[in-house]
């Protein structure tokens, strides 16, 4: 599979760069951005999987986060992709900030117009890997994962639903429990139907009551005063509780917002 | 006894030589030599021109300076003239020539080419042409070419020359020698000269003395007896003349007529009858003989008896301690004698120096020995004893020396084991100085003791005030650690030894610190807190100990790097641990000031609460599974506390804590249960990231 590179810059040592692909799961060319800290030059290092939130592309992450220090110092190769395949024309897809572009929700949809393309879950559990694997310095037994909001819920149920292939999974603010909140219902059943049954496949607080091992450590991190979490769209206390009850360890912190 | 060769060309200096050789050879009795020298005179030697003897002369200098000296030796007061003079030739001839002075190499060139002689006759000893060989003379004589007999003949006399340098040198050797002689001679003999001196004026002096006393004493009896006398032969006269008088009286009355007589002669009859009746003493006041008397002459026989004996010796000198010649029990006591006295043995007294009051309880110790030193043994460690030495001989005790004060080496300190504290970079150790007077300084000793009874490099610490000390080491090794005492008799024996092994970091609870409802097992690494009640009377509060919380701390090394352990909890339990500054104030609860961190858990069932306890915050923070067992990272460069699952190597919390003072394990129980400490682990990998 051909890699275009987009761009490239020096940042701390290292060099963040953008590629764009064609992906076979999204039927679209695909941007990712990746960052290749200074040891990448001399060996493999770790890859981390960042999953960005609602609305985002791969550049909010690359721009407002500020990582590549640390990544650069612990030697991680640190790789975004997009959060939804792009310009598909499908109708519909603009219309919400929180369904369609912009809104892949990491699922596998599977349902007319959006099946097509709509296979975020294959690509970031799949594809993706594996062309980071053959084009770049990485370590394939060595993979965590992360993300923000909808894209905690990505990393969340990708490694639930995986166990042993991520090292880690860490969350911020994630979409714990999509199945009962509203952008959850909304997202869900467009893409996957009306049969909820198929919905808690991609449900963290679900996929925790089965899940295997307790191979697993999560730290989930969430702000006190999040609008979203009093509006009940994140439900963190519900995969705690689950976590708690099939003793999976998961360190849950409640940051304060400091003024 | 060396003579010159003889050669051709001779002068005046020659017969000088022969003269001195000849007076040599007179004065050692070598008379029957003469000949000998002769026929050195007379033997055939090959006719070697020698060119020139160097003018033996005489060194004048070394005369003039010799006969000052034997005036000054006064050579002359004793002995011969004539040897005098004999020894002073014959030094001067010895020291007349300096050996480098004979040149004996030079052999001119003959002249007579065509006529000289070739071939030398070994047989005859003759130097012949060679036509010559064959006349019938040389038949059957060795012959050799004369260029070789020249040849043997210089190296004979090149090694003759050598043996003589030889001789020369020795002899000069000996002469100076025999100058040392007799200077030595002169001093010995003067030195003894002036003691027989001393003491031979002594006694002339004690005999005049005694002669004086006794002509005095003599003076006086005469006097008393003549007084006496005198005396006697006053009253005497007085008597005589009273007799005298009465004589005349009585005439005259006789004279008298009838009445008158009457009268004075019953008067004169009273008188005379009174006088007669009056004692005369006739006995001499004093007998013209001299009483016996013996003299006393004992002083003055023993000073004429100690002429004879060697005198008792003089005072020796005891030395001051040599360092580190003592041990915990016995001192090595050394003294001389600067003088040639005759000693057949020294007393060495001792007893030990005590504080206080003089003359109580001063039981001096005595012992006998043939030597200069002495190893006194059986004393007290680190005690300061005063030693004095006399010398004796024959003649009897010299006074005592000088009083000189040695100290025994200490007892070695006893380390306190249980108060050892580690980590993987330094051990911590404390001891008990093990002596009941203060010594000067501690000595720690560290060996690692990788083969155990191999004498590995042992590294020393010297110069340790207190009874402490914190020593540096190498990660993952295991030592003895000893300590030594030291004071200035010496070091004493090393102490047992504490084991440190630097791996992870080790300390203990600290008693001191406990509240009172919570126990502390024997190793120091359990707490537990029964479910019996407190007790009624509560002791004293005390500044060290928590009277609030029921907590203990432990006592970690003051080390700046990374600690590392784990406490083992019930899941059921309501704990707390954490870190504390040592003065954390004792009285809070910990976590509810700035100077502990800790780690607690509540537990109301079904939820297990978790709070990261600072200063009376704590983040918001849920754990899913609750830990068995918490492990704990305590890193002070990067100012972080951090606290682990270990059984599932999770991460749970760290704080970010400045700690420019030196914090310390602590932990409580809020409610009745256990809590025990796991020591000596190395930071897990997991744990290493933080």
């Amino acid at each position: 599979m051909a890699l275009k590179q987009i761009s490239s810059n020096k940042c701390f040592g290292g060099l963040q760069k953008v590629f764009e692909h064609d992906s076979v799961e999204l039927n679209c060319k695909m941007k990712f951005a990746i960052y290749l800290p200074p040891k990448a030059e001399t060996g493999k290092c770790p890859a981390l999987y960042w999953l960005s939130g609602l609305t985002c592309t791969e550049q909010n992450f690359i721009s407002k986060s500020g990582y590549h220090q640390a990544a650069s110092e612990h030697g991680l190769v640190v790789i975004a992709p997009d959060t939804s395949p792009r310009g598909c024309n499908i109708k519909g897809e603009d219309e919400s900030w929180d369904f369609g572009t912009g809104a892949g929700f990491y699922v596998d949809a599977t349902e007319h117009p959006w099946k097509t393309n709509y296979r975020m879950y294959s690509y970031v559990t799949e594809e993706l890997p594996q062309l980071i694997n053959a084009n770049f310095p990485v370590d394939p037994q060595r993979m965590s994962i992360f993300g923000h909001s909808m894209g905690g819920h990505g990393a969340l149920i990708c490694a639930l639903k995986n166990p042993g292939k991520y090292k880690s999974v860490s969350a911020f603010a994630p979409i714990c429990n999509p199945v009962l909140c509203p952008w959850g219902k909304k997202a869900f059943s467009g893409y996957l139907g009306t049969d909820q049954s198929k919905w808690k496949a991609y449900d963290a607080t679900h996929l925790v009551k089965s899940f295997p091992g307790s191979q697993l450590d999560i730290l989930i991190d969430q702000g006190k005063d999040d609008q979203f979490l009093s509006d009940g769209q994140l439900l963190p206390d519900n995969f705690i509780a689950a976590c708690a009850e099939k003793k999976t360890p998961v360190v849950f912190r409640l940051q304060e917002a400091r003024l | 006894m060396t003579s010159a060769p003889r050669g051709a060309a001779r002068g005046t200096s020659q017969r000088d030589l022969e003269e001195d050789a000849d007076e040599l050879v007179h004065l050692y009795g070598l008379e029957d030599d003469d000949e000998l020298g002769d026929e050195f005179a007379d033997e055939t030697m090959p006719r070697i021109e020698v060119s020139e003897y160097p003018a033996a002369e005489q060194r004048d200098w070394r005369l003039s300076g010799e006969a000052a000296e034997a005036e000054d030796l006064g050579f002359g007061g004793w002995g011969s003239e004539g040897q005098c003079q004999d020894l002073r030739e014959a030094y001067r001839y010895a020291h007349g020539r300096a050996s480098e002075e004979y040149e004996c190499y030079v052999i001119p060139e003959e002249e007579d080419e065509e006529e000289a002689p070739d071939v030398f006759c070994a047989t005859c000893k003759l130097p012949l042409r060679a036509l010559e060989k064959v006349l019938e003379e040389h038949k059957g004589h060795e012959v050799t070419p004369l260029s070789k007999a020249l040849e043997s003949a210089k190296d004979e006399i090149h090694k003759n020359m050598c043996r003589l340098e030889k001789q020369i040198i020795e002899m000069e050797n000996f002469a100076c020698h025999l100058e040392e002689v007799f200077i030595t001679v002169e001093e010995n003999f003067g030195r003894q000269e002036q003691n027989f001196e001393s003491h031979y004026n002594e006694i002339l002096e004690t005999l005049a003395q005694k002669y004086e006393e006794k002509i005095l004493a003599l003076g006086e009896k005469k006097k008393e007896k003549l007084e006496a006398l005198y005396g006697q032969l006053v009253s005497c006269g007085e008597n005589l003349d009273t007799c005298k008088e009465l004589m005349e009286t009585v005439e005259e009355i006789c004279h008298e007529e009838k009445v008158d007589f009457i009268k004075d002669a019953v008067a004169m009859a009273d008188r005379l009858r009174k006088f007669l009746e009056t004692k005369t003493d006739v006995e001499l006041a004093a007998q013209p003989a001299l009483e016996d008397q013996t003299l006393d002459f004992s002083d003055v026989e023993q000073l004429l008896g100690s002429i004879n004996t060697i005198p008792a010796p003089s005072a020796p000198v005891i030395n001051p301690q040599a360092p580190s010649s003592a041990t915990g029990s016995s001192v090595r006591v050394c003294w001389s004698l600067f003088s040639d006295d005759t000693v057949e043995s020294y007393q060495l007294s001792y007893r030990p120096v005590r504080d206080g009051s003089p003359g109580t309880d001063h039981t001096e110790s005595t012992v006998t020995v043939k030597e200069t030193y002495c190893s006194v043994a059986n004393l007290e460690p680190n005690t300061q004893y005063e030693f004095r030495v006399t010398a004796q001989n024959r003649a009897g005790l010299s006074p005592a020396s000088e009083r000189a004060v040695y100290m025994t080496a200490p007892s070695p300190p006893v380390i306190k084991s249980k108060e050892v504290r580690s980590c993987e970079e330094a051990a911590l150790i404390r001891w008990e100085s093990g002596n009941l007077n203060p010594v000067d300084s501690y000595t720690v000793e560290l060996t690692q003791a990788e083969a155990p009874g191999a004498a590995g490099v042992t590294e020393s610490v010297v110069g340790v005030p207190t009874c402490e000390a914190l020593v540096q080491l190498q990660p993952r090794q295991s030592y003895a650690i000893y300590v030594r005492a030291l004071n200035v008799g010496g070091p004493s024996a090393r102490s047992e030894p504490a084991t440190v092994h630097t791996t992870g970091s080790y300390f203990r609870l600290d008693e001191q610190t406990c509240h009172p409802w919570l126990a502390i097992s024997e190793d120091g690494l359990t707490a537990v807190r029964s479910e019996r009640k407190a007790p009624t009377r509560e002791p004293p509060p005390r500044s060290t100990r928590f009277s609030r919380c029921v907590a203990v701390m432990g006592n970690l090394i003051p080390v700046r790097g990374r600690h590392y352990w784990e406490v083992e909890v019930d899941e059921r339990s309501d704990y707390t641990v954490g870190v504390a500054s040592e003065d954390v104030p004792k009285q809070e609860d910990l976590g509810a000031n700035r100077l502990s961190w800790c780690m607690r858990h509540t537990w109301a069932a079904p939820r297990h609460k978790y709070e990261f306890l600072h200063n009376k915050t704590t983040p918001d923070i849920r754990i899913t599974v609750p830990p068995k067992k918490i492990g704990i990272l305590l890193d002070y460069e990067n100012s972080t506390l951090s606290f682990f699952n270990v059984d599932i190597s999770q991460h749970l919390y760290t704080f970010s804590c400045q700690l420019p003072q030196f914090v310390h394990p602590c932990l409580s129980l809020e409610k009745p249960g256990r809590l025990k400490i796991h020591n000596g682990i190395p930071v897990p990998k997991h744990v290493a990231l933080y």
